[in-house]
């Protein structure tokens, strides 16, 4: 009988996982709610105006976030690739973007008034450093796919992502040789000066609404939009959901499936280098380093909205953003950490919910 | 358009984009003073650089030639002259798009603007080299003229050499070359004979111990390093070349080690002062229990969840330990001084001492590699990666197995910490960042998966290398990271692939299918019509 | 038969995808020593009735009661693969999935594994104990490599062997396991007729010689019609008969399922129906 007991033991045995998940899951619920107890009622130390300032850095940056997320996602839906080099073409959009402020900011319109081009038409500054910045990160994406990603897309699984991890490291040194490592600071028109913005009064105290957080929310909601109606609604969107689908298939149907993953590459690169400048304009800081974290977080969205979904990644984006402002502030510790948190959401959410938010089914036969 | 005049143009875009790079990363500068002793001249040009230039040009004209039909066995249709039509153009373009940018750096230059406010490398001294110390158009001219010149000289070259068949013995050549050392008969003995295999190993050992007391402090101290990377190499070879599980975060393993033994033996922050072997022995039991505890949540997931999860964890680990806010634990930016290493009569180990143990620790770790490799551990592992699906159905709890890769990893992760934090008496939060972890990836990547000596030759390669061209060093992690994809695309199994590797990374990948896909397959092979298979 | 001699019975085992219901409420018993076979036109759920079995999926309803190798009864459902082979299935595939970079040898050792008792700690240490694990793991691999007529090719890696010894090797695998129920998935897909007589007759030696039950999907009827005691017929995910090859023979319903009702209106001898069966 000793036979059968060790079978019925295995088969308690099985469940542990369970119980783990049980167990995580009670502890951190009692957590959270002693945390939240003691921070909103006991302590009470932040004011609704605190929560406001924190939910709109959260909402803003979790917007840029979410624009990043739809690269991997996209390309990860059409390649199952993680692109790990997305971070770096969003990098060199940012850098492009700061150029064209830069070089705009020479010109000089009204020599009177010392008024530069970039004050006297802001609009046009804007829309340039966008285009500018959204075709190097397009073209770096492309060419990208077609150097290190196409000649592998029949390669065991590890060999295009270490591929992708080489291109990364690559990126962002060339940028370093070429810009140097120091820090540059964007020059926005006036209209978008950082610091400035809508101030509310919430709770006896002023809240700043900034312009460029404005800006970047609207900008990236547009984005995200644009892109989902691309997706959904034209011809390309709906070969590249084909592709997606069944690369073999697509192409007896007469796609282009080269094509198909150069017009996805394309347009992650896109949303990439729009990132960039949207996070230049409102941080104002860049250099080579600046794709690489942002990178990871977004990956993290795309992951905590179930990969290769594409509202998924806007979900998700705005989620982490979110989390990362607020999460320190409730549980209580240092705002450093926010990156720790951001990444036990993500292994939470993964133990409970493997799938992501809104899910793409996911199972271990893929490993 | 004609073939070989598309040929000229493509391969002269491509020559030119490519140099405008490399004059952006400033490596022009360093060709020239690399190149400079071989063209001794008395005149004030940089001839290192037009010599550069000019290798430049006769390989985009040969390259451009060499594709051009009459040279790839279409010799009726078109003439020779092709070929060399080709290399001009290709001279031409490429010229052009150099000789552009030079007039343009070389203008902006003569306006007195400094431009390294905005491009690092492009220094007054710089642009007057590029400019051959001219006037702007004189200089871009001349290198433009350079460039045509030898763009066609590289395509008489590939003429000539495909006259005396050189391309093909080069071809051939180039093609051992790449088939790599894991081919040569001299490797193919090593793989299969192992008294073979344990002499050179023994000779190895018995180099490594003689090698250190002819050796200096400095190239003890670099050995040293390269073992204990060679130690992570065997580490994470548990993890990815057993068990197919992919880990970028490693370094968190190798941070766990450093840290508890720093911890456990430095005087600050906790100032316990406990023993080095002990505080070693916790250190190891401390990194296969954190790689456990990360197991559980995460292997269930699929391989590119589980390298995002892991590097988010190394990331992770790193923040924890800098922060501020843990600085009474963990000691904060400053890390953690003073770490109690192994004694000998009284006296700390000096580096040439730290390289015996270090050795020893590598061959400690071999054994272990090579007990695993060939138990039924190994095997199962190895069904693991091979068909998971399969593997179960035969009675293997994929899941402990998993861990179990993961845990004994980390424990040598954390053995290879220990070395480094205790050798250097002290760690602290950039010992620990990412890259760790990508170049111990990446040397066992270069190296061989699965094989000991392709992880040792991938160690010397990595880490090794770079210190002999101390010259290049700014350009080290980005000739590292093409380094990478390169080999991805040429030799995806490594310099020294393990036999086993190379029969795996020769099949075909199946698309990956998802859940579904799977459902409906298994459907449809009810539907399926019995067929040849 | 009196319950003992019972090593599988499936009561009621439904499994849905989404709205399609796979298989519904499927009631079959294999009795030791016997060779059942299912069949089935084309989706008729017989692979899936296998993956249910062999723990791959779980059955949404149903229970799987599994006499194990100490006649102690067993519900499967809720068990994961790897702990069913540890209770005494084991499984072959339709399209041969052989560890293809592994040798023979490895392939069949592999197989063994539920049985090794041995830790990675020991592996390490190679202990007395391991080291006799090992010897005995290869011995016992020679041996049935012999057995499934393939001695002497222990050393050939599995992806290099030919297609037929490519599924002797994969049962030898599925033996390692001492099992004492052996699921075969189309063990003569893409045989030859020589090449089908000769895995007929193996599969009457491993029960005749090793005593193991067998449940068996099969395509060709001559196969099925000559080994089996009994035979079960799915359509649509549901039992439509069951019965000795004889009562299958005749059985309208079946006929009618893989011929269509015009079809069978106009057979009626029972061995011009089989035939057309067996195409």
């Amino acid at each position: 009988m000793a036979e059968t007991s060790t079978s019925e033991g295995r088969k308690k045995s099985l469940s542990t996982y369970q119980i783990a998940q049980i167990i995580i899951g009670v502890l951190f619920i009692t957590y959270l709610t002693w945390r939240l107890y003691t921070v909103l009622i006991v302590e009470g130390v932040y004011g609704p105006d605190t929560w406001l300032r924190f939910a709109i850095t959260g909402l803003v940056i979790g917007g840029v976030y979410a624009v990043i997320a739809i690269g991997y996602t996209l390309v990860y839906g059409i390649l199952f690739m993680i692109n790990f080099a997305h971070g770096e073409i969003m990098m060199l959009g940012a850098f492009a973007g700061y150029f064209v402020f830069e070089a705009l900011n020479v010109v000089i319109i009204d020599p009177i008034n010392k008024v530069t081009f970039s004050n006297a038409y802001p609009v046009l500054a804007i829309i340039l450093a966008f285009l500018t910045g959204m075709i190097v990160s397009s073209v770096t994406a492309v060419t990208l796919e077609r150097i290190a990603y196409r000649p592998l897309r029949t390669a065991p699984r590890l060999v295009p992502l270490i591929s992708a991890v080489g291109a990364s490291i690559f990126l962002q040194n060339l940028a370093q040789l070429m810009f140097s490592p120091q820090q540059r600071t964007y020059i926005n028109p006036q209209a978008l000066e950082r610091g400035a913005g809508w101030t509310v009064i919430v709770n006896g105290n002023n809240v700043v609404i900034p312009y460029t957080g404005a800006f970047t929310f609207i900008v990236s909601i547009i984005l995200m939009v644009g892109l989902y109606l691309l997706v959904k609604r034209t011809r390309m969107g709906r070969a590249m959901r084909a592709v997606a689908e069944n690369k073999q298939t697509a192409a007896l149907m007469g796609i282009d499936v080269d094509g198909v993953i150069s017009q996805t590459f394309a347009i992650s690169g896109i949303l990439a280098g729009a990132a960039g400048v949207l996070w230049g304009i409102h941080n104002g800081v860049v250099n080579h380093y600046v794709g690489f974290i942002p990178g990871i977080k977004a990956f993290t969205a795309a992951v905590l909205g179930g990969i290769g979904n594409i509202p998924g990644a806007m979900v998700g984006g705005l989620f982490l953003g979110i989390i990362e402002s607020v999460g320190p502030a409730i549980l209580g510790i240092d705002f450093q950490l926010k990156d720790v948190i951001a990444f036990s959401i993500l292994i939470l959410v993964l133990i409970f919910r493997p799938s992501g938010i809104l899910g793409e089914v996911l199972s271990e036969e893929k490993v | 358009m004609p073939n070989y005049i598309r040929n000229g143009l493509r391969s002269g875009f491509v020559f030119g984009i490519v140099i405008i790079f490399l004059i952006l990363i400033g490596f022009t500068r360093v060709a020239n003073e690399l190149l400079a002793p071989l063209v001794k001249g008395t005149s004030q040009l940089p001839m290192g650089f037009i010599l550069f230039m000019a290798l430049l040009g006769l390989w985009a004209g040969a390259s451009a030639a060499k594709r051009s039909p009459v040279l790839m066995g279409m010799p009726d249709t078109y003439q020779k002259w092709n070929a060399i039509i080709s290399g001009l153009i290709a001279g031409i373009i490429g010229g052009a798009f150099v000789g552009l940018f030079i007039f343009v750096l070389g203008s902006i230059q003569t306006k007195g603007m400094d431009m390294r406010v905005y491009l690092a490398q492009l220094s007054p001294d710089a642009i007057k080299m590029l400019t051959l110390g001219r006037v702007a158009w004189a200089g871009a001219f001349s290198i433009w003229l350079i460039f045509v010149i030898t763009g066609i000289a590289g395509g008489l070259l590939a003429l000539f050499s495909d006259s005396f068949k050189l391309g093909e013995r080069m071809s051939s050549s180039w093609k051992n070359m790449s088939a790599g050392i894991g081919d040569s008969a001299i490797a193919k003995t090593v793989n299969q004979n192992a008294v073979v295999r344990y002499i050179l190993y023994g000779i190895f050992i018995i180099i490594l111990l003689i090698l250190p007391s002819f050796l200096g402090k400095y190239w003890n101290y670099t050995l040293g390093t390269i073992g204990i990377y060679i130690i992570m190499g065997l580490g994470i070879n548990i993890i990815i070349g057993m068990a197919g599980l992919l880990n970028l975060g490693y370094v968190a393993f190798f941070a766990v080690g450093a840290y508890t033994v720093g911890l456990l033996t430095a005087p600050a922050p906790q100032g316990l002062h406990w023993n080095f072997w002990i505080g070693l022995l916790v250190a190891m039991v401390m990194a296969a229990f954190v790689g456990w505890l990360l197991g559980i949540p995460v292997l269930r997931l699929r391989g590119d969840y589980l390298a995002i999860v892991t590097l988010g964890f190394g990331e992770m680990i790193r923040v924890l330990v800098r922060s501020k806010a843990l600085s009474s634990i963990f000691g904060g930016p400053q890390g953690v001084r003073d770490i109690a290493g192994p004694m000998i009569f009284g006296q700390r180990f000096t580096e040439r001492e730290y390289l015996y143990l270090i050795v020893a620790v590598i061959i400690f770790t071999i054994f272990i590699t090579i007990r695993l490799q060939n138990s039924h551990l190994g095997r199962a592992w190895g069904a693991m990666r091979e068909d998971q699906t399969v593997a179960q159905a035969m009675g293997i709890n994929i899941f402990r197995y998993k861990l179990l890769a993961f845990a004994l990893g980390a424990a040598i992760g954390g053995l290879a910490g220990v070395m480094f934090a205790s050798r250097n008496q002290y760690t602290g939060p950039e010992d620990h960042t990412l890259m760790v972890s990508v170049n111990v990836l990446a040397l066992v990547i270069v190296g061989g998966m699965g094989s000991i000596p392709g992880i040792i030759l991938g160690s010397f390669v990595l880490k090794g290398l770079p210190e002999l061209l101390r010259q290049i060093e700014d350009y080290r992690l980005l000739v590292f990271g093409g380094l990478l994809v390169v080999m991805m695309i040429v030799k995806p199994e490594g310099l020294w692939p393990s036999k086993r590797r190379q029969l795996e990374m020769s099949d075909v990948d199946l698309p990956p299918e998802t859940d579904a896909l799977q459902v409906l397959e298994e459907q449809s092979s009810d539907q399926k019509l019995r067929g040849e298979s | 038969m009196s319950s003992q001699n019972i090593v599988l019975e499936t009561r009621k085992v439904t499994k849905r995808f989404g709205g399609l219901t796979a298989v519904s409420g499927v009631n079959l018993v294999i009795p030791e020593k016997g060779i059942i076979s299912v069949i089935g036109p084309n989706g008729a759920g017989k692979t899936t009735f296998f993956n249910c079995v062999s723990g791959f999926y779980q059955p949404d309803e149903g229970e799987i009661i599994f006499s194990d190798r100490n006649n102690k009864h067993v519900d499967l459902v809720g068990f994961a693969p790897d702990n069913i082979v540890a209770l005494g299935i084991s499984r072959t595939y339709q399209n041969i999935r052989l560890f293809a970079n592994m040798t023979a040898v490895e392939n069949i050792m592999v197989g063994m594994h539920p049985h090794l008792k041995t830790t990675w700690f020991e592996a390490i240490l190679r202990t007395p104990r391991l080291v006799k694990e090992e010897k005995d793991s290869i011995t016992e691999a020679t041996r049935l490599l012999q057995f499934v007529g393939l001695a002497g090719a222990g050393d050939e890696l599995a992806r290099n062997l030919p297609y037929g010894a490519q599924r002797r090797l994969e049962i030898a695998r599925a033996l390692a396991n001492k099992p004492r129920l052996l699921l075969l998935d189309e063990p003569t897909a893409g045989m030859n007729n020589k090449e089908t007589a000769e895995m007929t007759e193996f599969i009457r030696r491993l029960r005749s010689e090793l005593g193991i039950s067998i449940f068996l999907i099969e395509h060709d009827m001559h196969v099925v019609m000559g080994i089996s005691d009994y035979i079960t017929v799915l359509d649509y995910g549901e039992k439509i008969a069951e019965g000795t090859p004889e009562q299958i023979q005749k059985n309208p319903r079946v006929i009618e399922a893989y011929l269509g009702r015009g079809a069978a209106a106009g057979l009626h001898k029972k061995s011009a129906a089989a035939d057309v069966v067996a195409q």
